[in-house]
């Protein structure tokens, strides 16, 4: 039985790109074949993420507008040949796609895949209803600070008015030591809110920048706090029971560093 | 006509319709029709609705539970829904209240939302209000009477909205952004603590007080 995600968010920026692109590499790792699906129309760079760009031909408005058939727009990827990226159209605007004409295209992509995972565009427009009608699943990705948990809160509403009931939480960007010493909100602030099952606790870590620049996501290393992360979402999505990981706190040589003000 | 055969109550625990007994089913169910496309709208999406079975067969509870299902409500056959409504249920419910005998009238309809209402909701209603979940940043409530939220209320609440000035609001942990009863305003302080105990907020000599209650 093949799955549709997609990965929202509301407030734009927090990750929600980088989730799709780690989760469709993961997926794959375990040897699944992932189709992922970049809706951030004029916005793209699903296919940075994963060092695909210099091979794109056709975009999702050339498969919904029947120009050509799916097939002929996914790029494979370079390294795990069960991933593929639909990518989305640089130039045209948000509403050239409408939400009847993706769940049509999920449907076929249904027959010969694994997982259809939909990177979303910010905010609750046009392009976020397209985004999410054909889902059964959907990943909020949300950072420990006020306003995107309130933006989250909003989307999980909307998603609701949707009548998507199967939704997962996703923390990204999360910093121990702020949440230690109380300046950023903790797993408990963000359950209280937003009240749905969380898969996903994703440190803060530079390794995620060094791999976006590589176009290789942070999950491939494996070494990385992010990666394991991801690693863990990949399982709990394959229905594992996994555990959340402990951060690791922040070493007496480096509080003492800042006891001293260095 | 069909306000008779037809009705909606709230209860202590949800929305409960009453269906005249005497009315034969195509007509009732003609009747709930006519009812729901009055007043679907003011139930949001999703919320349940208990009906007592009554003898309908399951033809019947079918076609009646379709009807709901167009407007995304849900219909349960129980007979919770019969118990529940019997007087005595009622003036304990009024007792526990401390309501004056003469004001029941006001309480017996009743909004109830079974779910969280999110941010960027907006809950209004000629009735009180009855929210069994979290009322979360960012999300209004607004009600002709008052409001009872089982959960934590952590957004606008303004009860008494058409001039009542004895509505009040409840709930379990009351920490809302701002409390408006009737034409006053009350603002919570900058930094609130979380309550530990339910918490009724009314209209004390041209104020809006606050108190700790038992529930
Ligand atoms: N766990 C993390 N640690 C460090 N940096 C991160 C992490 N997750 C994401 N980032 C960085 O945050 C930025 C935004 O991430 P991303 O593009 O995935 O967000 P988005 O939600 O897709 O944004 P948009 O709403 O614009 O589509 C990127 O520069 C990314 O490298
Ligand atoms: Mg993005």
């Amino acid at each position: 039985m093949s799955q549709v995600i997609v990965v929202t968010s509301g407030k734009g920026g927090v990750g929600k790109t980088t989730t799709t692109a780690n989760i469709g590499v993961g997926l794959a790792m375990r040897g699944k074949s992932v189709v992922l699906i970049d809706t951030d129309t004029g916005l793209r760079n699903l296919d940075l993420l994963l060092g695909l760009e210099n091979r794109i031909m056709y975009d999702l408005v050339d498969v919904t507008e029947g120009r050509v058939p799916y097939k002929k727009a996914l790029v494979r990827h370079k390294k795990f040949e069960t991933l593929f990226l639909l990518p989305t159209s640089q130039v045209k605007d948000k509403s050239s796609i409408n939400p009847a004409q993706l769940i049509v295209l999920c449907n076929e992509l249904r027959k010969e895949y694994d997982y259809i995972i939909i990177d979303c565009p910010a905010g609750i427009e046009q392009g976020f209803q397209t985004a999410i009608a054909a889902a059964d699943t959907a990943l909020v990705v949300t950072m420990p600070e006020i306003s995107a948990v309130r933006d989250a809160d909003k989307i999980i509403g909307e998603l609701g008015r949707a009548d998507k009931d199967n939704i997962k939480l996703i923390v990204n960007r999360i910093r121990p030591q702020m949440v230690e010493k109380g300046d950023m909100l903790d797993m408990n602030d963000i359950n209280d809110i937003l009240s749905i099952s969380c898969i996903g606790q994703v440190p803060d870590d530079e390794m995620v920048v060094t791999a976006t620049n590589k176009g290789e996501p942070v999950i491939v290393s494996g070494s990385s706090l992010a990666g394991k992360a991801y690693t863990n979402i990949v399982g709990r999505i394959c229905g594992e029971e996994i555990p959340f990981m402990e951060f690791p706190k922040e070493g007496f040589f480096a509080r003492l560093k800042r006891a001293f003000g260095m | 006509m069909s306000d008779n055969v037809v009705k909606f109550k709230g209860n202590g625990t949800g929305l409960i319709m009453l269906l005249d007994q005497n009315t034969p089913y195509p007509k009732l169910e003609a009747a709930i029709k006519a009812r729901l496309a009055e007043n679907a709208k003011s139930f949001p999406a999703g919320t349940v609705i208990k009906t007592s079975p009554n003898g309908f067969g399951q033809k019947a509870q079918a076609a009646m539970m379709a009807i709901f299902d167009e407007y995304s409500l849900k219909l349960e056959f129980s007979d919770e829904a019969l118990v529940r409504n019997a007087p005595a249920a009622r003036s304990e419910h009024r007792a526990h209240r401390d309501m004056p005998a003469g004001r029941d009238e006001r309480v017996e309809e009743m909004l109830v939302i079974n779910r969280t209402v999110r941010g960027g909701e907006e809950i209004s209603s000629k009735s009180s209000v009855l929210i069994c979940g979290n009322v979360n940043p960012g999300a209004q409530i607004i009600a002709g009477g008052s409001i009872d939220i089982r959960g934590t209320c952590r957004g606008v609440v303004h009860a008494g909205a058409f001039g009542d000035t004895e509505a009040f609001v409840i709930a379990d942990n009351l920490m809302p952004v701002q409390i408006r009863i009737a034409d006053l305003i009350a603002r919570s302080p900058d930094n609130m603590e979380k309550r530990d105990k339910a918490e009724r907020a009314f209209i004390k000599d041209g104020q809006i007080v606050i108190e700790s209650i038992e529930r």
